[in-house]
């Protein structure tokens, strides 16, 4: 076992050494989603206002004691981070097989340049949800400051999950057909343009028992004022601790084998 | 001194799911089918041992499926051996798909940097070489054009220009390339006769005879992932079966 992890952090090692590819491709492939076009880079900020601006006014408003607005702007642009992380991720040794098998590079440099990727995408997002945030009127507080852990939360969590993803993408080609068409389903189940209410009945369980929910509140409790949410972060930190381990497990037991499954 | 060492390498991968064994197993080309322990697999390399040193030129012939490509990819380290090990001292390239990893969207100039830095250049060795790759690839004012608008033939000539910008110490090859028109195709031969001269050590999997004749002076001959043949080429070509071998004439 000790072994494994030694082989996994020996790949990751090397793909941080080699930060200039999967930066350079992740921004090409940022840039490629959008060239020719006339609005550019402009288009994820807009796909995101549209989509938060649309569901802010014909959802309910009247949700007692929250910010609507702060709460579907960040709620929304957590879940795409991790929507796009998701499906992208099932099917990213498969997309990548020409690589994995034509060069010598680290595989994990697959798993960084999609991060980056998303990564990129959010920050495009980012822009749109500060003023929206801003202008609905929250006050700002000290708790706001555990926004900054909890985004390298999300991104260290990312490139876990992806190497898990991935895999099992690989070895059962079923899971990335599965993946995407639980997406639109998830997207409905968590709690991103509802809220829970008074903590009972359906939508208690969804909200309790829904990973992606805690995910979320790290980052969306600060803002709308509900502080630090201790219990979300330790179901968090455990989620993200359990998948980093069998990640790197995955990542030494396979990552120059990994190759034969393509 | 660069070197490559290969000790009782072999390699065994995992068969696809749901294929079954009765249906195969005893083709004329192609690795060797078992089971073990439940799991079917191929035997693609078994106990291949061999050494080069700096100037040795080795061509590694064999009929399709014989595991040419396969011992390629494990010198240069995308297969990890099952078992064994391969020593390599000094720097290993290849020529496999040049076209690997090509942005359509992108410039060709962008698309140079891409690759440099995939074939693990660094920004100083990108630059120093942009502009004889440029000037090689005879693109002109095409080079700052998306790739997409390119010609089959042009985006051949830019991948050649990349792909043999670099001296390299240990050079490996499936087969020899060459690209785009007659005239191209001259300057093509000449660039791959100099990198061949440069280099320490070349591995050179190929059907082309006369090819192997010109370049190699060691071959290996590789039979369903077993080493049958190894010595001098000379040797090689004129052995008395020789007129029967699986190579291709000319």
């Amino acid at each position: 076992m000790l072994q494994l992890l030694q082989r996994a952090f020996a790949d990751i090692g090397a793909a941080f050494k080699l930060k200039g590819v999967w930066m350079a491709l992740a921004s090409e492939d940022v840039a490629d989603s959008h060239r020719d076009t006339l609005l550019g880079r402009l288009w994820p900020l807009l796909n995101y206002l549209l989509f938060t601006g649309i569901i802010i006014f014909i959802f309910d408003r009247t949700a007692p004691g929250v910010n609507f607005t702060a709460y579907v702007a960040v709620g929304y642009l957590v879940w795409q981070f991790i929507s796009e992380t998701l499906t992208q991720s099932a099917s990213l040794f498969i997309r990548e097989a020409g690589f994995i098998q034509g060069t010598v590079m680290p595989i994990s440099i697959y798993v960084l340049r999609q991060t980056m990727r998303t990564a990129i995408r959010s920050a495009y997002a980012l822009i749109g949800a500060v003023p929206l945030i801003l202008f609905s009127g929250i006050e700002i507080n000290t708790a706001m400051l555990s926004i900054v852990p909890a985004i390298l939360l999300l991104l260290v969590t990312a490139p876990a999950v992806a190497i898990l993803f991935a895999f099992a993408g690989v070895f059962f080609r079923d899971f990335q057909h599965i993946v995407s068409n639980s997406m639109r389903l998830l997207m409905f189940i968590t709690p991103i343009f509802w809220v829970r209410g008074d903590g009972g009945g359906l939508r208690g369980l969804l909200y309790h028992w829904n990973p992606l929910t805690h995910y979320i509140e790290i980052l969306r409790q600060p803002v709308v004022g509900g502080g630090v949410p201790l219990s979300s972060w330790a179901i968090v930190l455990a989620c993200t601790a359990g998948m980093s381990v069998a990640a790197l497990l995955l990542l030494g037991k396979f990552n120059r084998r990994i190759v034969f499954w393509l | 001194m660069v070197s490559i060492r290969a000790r009782n390498v072999s390699l065994e991968y995992p068969l696809p799911r749901g294929f079954r064994l009765s249906a195969a197993g005893r083709g004329a080309v192609g690795g060797r089918f078992s089971r073990s322990g439940g799991e079917p697999h191929v035997t693609a390399l078994d106990d291949v041992s061999f050494g080069l040193e700096a100037g040795d030129r080795l061509g590694i012939v064999g009929t399709n499926g014989a595991g040419k490509t396969t011992l390629l990819k494990v010198l240069y380290g995308i297969y990890e051996p099952t078992s064994g090990s391969v020593e390599k001292v000094g720097r290993v390239d290849a020529l496999f798909n040049i076209n690997l990893g090509f942005r359509r969207e992108a410039t060709g100039r962008r698309n140079i940097v891409l690759r440099g830095l995939i074939n693990g250049w660094s920004s100083n060795e990108i630059d120093s070489r942009m502009n004889d790759i440029i000037e090689f690839s005879e693109l002109g004012d095409f080079i700052d054009m998306p790739l997409k608008t390119y010609s089959a033939g042009m985006s051949t000539r830019l991948a050649f220009a990349i792909a043999t910008s670099f001296e390299p110490e240990i050079l490996l090859m499936d087969e020899w390339i060459g690209a785009g028109d007659k005239a191209f195709q001259n300057k093509a031969r000449t660039r791959m006769e100099e990198i061949v001269a440069k280099a320490g050590i070349i591995v050179l999997a190929s059907h082309n005879e006369s090819l192997l004749k010109r370049v190699c002076n060691r071959i290996v001959r590789m039979e369903k992932g077993r080493v049958a043949w190894d010595g001098p080429a000379d040797e090689y070509f004129n052995r008395p079966e020789a007129g029967e071998s699986d190579s291709l004439p000319g």
